[in-house]
């Protein structure tokens, strides 16, 4: 063998002996000794990089399921990886005695911060207290407010049938019978303008960050603004027109199950997780669930007005 | 070497990128799909049902727990100074209300360390330092005749982004500490959805015994970013009230309970919202409580006494599997049980001949032999019987016949007089040495019972006791329980006590009457098995209880069943010391938020013979402590 070339390598400052597989590489892209590493470096990576972009569609990198075509983003309807439509009955199994037993008003005085009596654990800030210790509910009768404890911060906790649908692709419709309320739950810019007991609410379903990308939840999310001041029990816990709730919708479909041989059957459940944020009447978040059993159809549905108590 | 390390780089990125596209996720998910991670620490919200943390709630206050009559009439015969009693001072919690204990929790996964795949989500809760373990792997849960424990036995699975466990196995809990139950018998299915720092447990629980439809929770708990640096729950138990007999169980009379109106009261509540049952968690609810307030009063008043109607036979599952097999469960140490045979049959093994505690009832046991045979190299060497009773020595003759006993035959006093000294036992060379009570003996040889069946080792009183496969064994006689001839037997090592029909997991206590037994003496041998427990903590685990029927069992397990037995005996006193008649008494449904347990309607032992055993046997005198 002859004499070797010099390395080019200065970190080792070393004579590096001739590599024989490396000197056929070189010669198959057929380029000069002294550049041939360097371009077949940028032609790994140019080569690499065209290979990934030519297959990943533009999708991989957008909100929402991976690998989806390309197209325009689907509606809330055909979007909905659950299905919440139907009827579906309260089940009053939390807070029962101040959701279900005609309301008392709770009685004025200094009382500790941690007394649920009347409160129901409702974190009220002394705002909220001074308001809860005036209700009236003749006076709300005599002003027209019956349905104050209806609005969009306690709609969803008064003992009733829901009815959920949709009006059109992109907004949830869902009414109450107690009440005889209506919210509409919209996935776009929202068309409606509030300022009524249910008020605006803007829809989505929830998606949490996962690797490279977002992993949809099965949860339907709905935060809800500019209503009017409302009551979070009918007992006069106020909630101001400048609160935000934020519902979360889960349903859970529950199989036939046998226990101790006796057969319960299947049912579908409603849970849904409500936080209300009000500085104007609550030291900090008020954070409670409900859940509702589906139902076959609304042949008992009872629409009945709002009620002071 | 640097360019050939940025050419891997860029390849292997570029290949994972095109891999995903095509819809290969290289960073999961594994095989059987997962949902979004629930570890980390998490507290109750406290802000809904804010009156029942740590599941509270006041006397009579059930509103909205579908209660069927049984359990209402437990639920008002609770007095809360039963807290008092030792096995009711330090319970564990069960889910669901265990969601809403005040404290902290921690939830965190089990992984395969070489697979990575998910074994187990783990739950601690501070309050009572439960530790639950969610499996997560596939495995079944295990037979009706495992024991039981607060957190129960859970198994969990994926559905979409969100957990579903179903954990049954559990003890007898409450709902709200307040007496309103649900049973040994009951599943518990959970749902847990996490929404970023929130996490919603929705729960139904379904008992046949003691609840009329499922009763659904949901509660919301909140993550905790910083750990509280407060985990620990220490909780002991003492003798609370001095000079109380430990039969003493605080409880209410039914109909008798002088706080029934004032939780309602206090709170504007009508009673019969107050009372509970399935018709108060329905909206129709309100439309009742629109009706005068006579008549809401007057239908409470009748849900406080057991309704008229047929008699409650047990709905409670026999963990006998009734399969025509014998089946083995290692209880712990060197003791098993073997089910299957009549009444339970406990085994000792190590390097001795195994030691078996009754044999059965004999119908099997050609593969009772099979069984200790796969536990033990050595063959029977003693059989101890509990009682005279046919499921229990029914096995006798076959399963000493297979045995042998090498520790009389050779011995200096079988040289010295074969006759006297050996002629009471069956040719010990070929036959396992039978050992009980003198009264066992006696009652067989009066019923004439072949000699080969009949225990030729007897002991009169105290305890009978041998060291024996490396532990000290004791055979302990508790007078007048089920029969005169009664002995439970202590495992010291392998702490495990076998007792043979004096505690049974599926039925009311055989009192067998003709054969000397009594209710205070079953009571006072309830009392002295309790006396010689432990648990492992907060009423789970430590002292073993190898039942005459039923699944192995603890303390709380026979704690339980001790506290049944004597509320059933004031309420049968309460009535006969008033001059009621058995007929009266039998009338008035005493055993009724219990049956749905234990009674039977039909049978070798139903509740009529049980109330009619507690009837005749009170005018016997307590058994002195």
């Amino acid at each position: 063998m002859g004499a070797a070339a010099p390395a080019h390598d200065d970190r080792r400052g070393a004579i590096e002996e001739p590599d024989p597989l490396k000197e056929t590489y070189l010669a198959r892209f057929r380029c000069a000794p002294a550049s041939c590493e360097k371009n077949m470096l940028g032609r790994f990576f140019r080569l690499s990089l065209i290979l990934a972009i030519s297959i990943a569609p533009p999708a991989l990198l957008a909100q929402g399921r991976r690998g989806a075509p390309q197209g325009p983003p689907p509606s809330g309807r055909s979007g909905a990886p659950v299905d919440l439509t139907g009827y579906w009955v309260s089940l009053v199994t939390s807070d029962w005695q101040y959701r279900m037993v005609p309301p008392v008003k709770i009685a004025a005085g200094p009382r500790a911060p941690e007394s649920i009596v009347g409160f129901s654990g409702i974190p009220m800030n002394p705002a909220g207290e001074k308001v809860a210790e005036a209700w009236d509910p003749a006076k709300d009768q005599a002003a027209g407010e019956q349905c104050k404890a209806y609005g969009a911060g306690n709609i969803m906790r008064i003992p009733e049938r829901i009815h959920i649908t949709w009006e059109d692709d992109e907004t949830m419709k869902l009414e109450t019978d107690a009440g005889m309320q209506i919210r509409y739950f919209e996935f776009k810019k929202p068309m409606r303008t509030g300022g009524d007991w249910q008020g605006v609410s803007r829809a989505s379903w929830e998606a949490v960050p996962a690797a490279f990308g977002f992993l949809p939840t099965g949860s339907l999310k709905v935060v809800t603004t500019n209503f009017k001041a409302g009551y979070l029990n009918k007992n006069g816990v106020p909630y101001s027109a400048n609160a935000l709730v934020t519902e979360l919708f889960d349903r859970a479909d529950q199989p036939a199950i046998e226990v101790d041989h006796q057969e319960f059957p299947g049912a579908a459940y409603l849970v849904v997780t409500r936080t209300v944020v009000d500085p104007a009447y609550l030291l900090g978040p008020y954070l409670t669930a409900v859940q509702f059993q589906k139902e076959p159809d609304g042949s008992k549905w009872n629409p009945t007005p709002c009620s002071v108590r | 070497m640097k360019a050939k390390s940025v050419c891997v780089v860029t390849c292997v990125a570029s290949t994972l990128v095109a891999g995903l596209a095509l819809g290969q996720n290289f960073f999961g998910p594994q095989k059987g799909g997962s949902g979004i991670d629930i570890s980390g620490d998490w507290f109750w919200s406290g802000e809904q049902d804010a009156a029942y943390m740590t599941a509270a709630g006041a006397v009579a206050d059930y509103g909205s727990i579908p209660l069927n009559a049984a359990g209402r009439m437990y639920a008002l015969s609770w007095d809360p100074a039963r807290i008092e009693g030792r096995q009711q001072q330090c319970p564990g919690y069960g889910v669901p209300y265990v969601y809403y204990s005040p404290g902290n929790f921690r939830f965190w996964e089990e992984r395969d360390p070489f697979t990575q795949r998910l074994i187990a989500i783990h739950m601690y809760f501070q309050t009572s330092e439960v530790h639950r373990t969610i499996w997560m792997d596939g495995r079944p849960h295990p037979p009706a005749y495992a024991p039981h424990t607060f957190a129960g036995f859970s198994t969990g699975k994926w559905d979409g982004s969100f957990l579903t466990i179903t954990t049954d196995h559990l003890k007898r809990a409450w709902l709200r500490s307040n007496g309103s139950l649900y049973s040994d018998q009951a599943t518990v299915i959970e749902r847990l959805y996490r929404h970023g720092d929130e996490l919603t447990a929705f729960t139904t629980t379904y008992d046949p015994l003691y609840l009329q439809e499922p009763y659904t929770k949901a509660m919301v708990l909140q993550h905790n970013t910083k750990d509280p640096d407060a985990w620990l729950y220490a909780c002991e138990d003492s003798q609370e009230v001095v000079g109380r007999r430990e039969d003493q169980v605080p409880n209410y009379l039914f109909g008798k309970n002088p706080f029934l109106h004032q939780f309602a009261d206090a709170n504007n509540v009508p009673l019969l919202g107050a009372l509970g049952g399935a018709q108060t968690m329905h909206v129709e609810f309100q439309q009742t409580l629109k009706e005068p307030a006579a008549s809401l009063e007057k239908q409470a008043l009748a849900e406080t006494v057991p309704p008229p109607g047929p008699e409650q036979a047990s709905k409670a599952v026999d963990p006998d599997p009734h399969d025509g097999k014998v089946h083995v469960w290692h209880v712990q140490g060197s003791v098993y049980m073997l089910i299957g045979d009549g009444g339970n049959i406990a085994v000792q093994v190590g390097d001795q001949g195994a030691l078996l505690v009754d044999a059965g009832a004999g119908r099997l046991s050609d593969q009772v032999v099979s069984e200790v045979s796969k536990l033990s190299a050595k063959p029977i060497q003693f059989i101890l019987n509990t009682s005279v009773h046919a499921d229990h020595t029914g096995g006798d003759a076959k399963l000493s016949a297979a045995g042998e006993d090498p520790s009389l035959a050779g011995s200096f006093f079988a040289a010295q007089s074969p006759i006297a000294a050996t002629g009471m036992f069956t040719d010990p060379n070929h036959h396992a040495t039978l050992l009980a009570q003198n009264n066992v003996q006696v009652r067989m040889y009066d019923e004439k019972l072949p000699l080969t069946m009949i225990p030729s080792d007897t002991y009169l009183e105290g305890r009978r006791r041998k060291f024996h496969n490396d532990e000290l064994v004791e055979m302990f006689y508790v007078p007048h329980a089920s029969t005169d001839g009664d002995s439970i037997v202590q495992f010291r090592k392998s702490d495990v006590i076998a007792t043979g029909d004096v505690f049974d997991t599926t039925r009311y206590p055989f009192i067998d009457v003709k054969n000397g037994g009594t209710i205070q003496g079953e009571i006072d041998a309830l009392d002295f098995i309790l006396d010689k427990t432990g648990y492992r903590h907060d009423e789970d685990g430590g002292t073993m209880i190898i039942p005459g029927h039923g699944r192995v069992s603890d303390e709380w397990d026979v704690g339980e069943y001790r506290d049944m037995l004597a509320i059933i005996r004031d309420r049968v006193e309460a009535m006969k010391s008033k001059g009621a008649t058995l007929a009266q008494v039998k009338a008035a449904k005493l055993t009724y938020d219990y049956d749905p347990r234990y009674g039977a309607i039909a049978g070798p032992w139903t509740t009529d013979m049980f109330v009619e055993a507690v009837y005749n046997t009170l005018s016997l005198p307590k058994a002195k402590k």
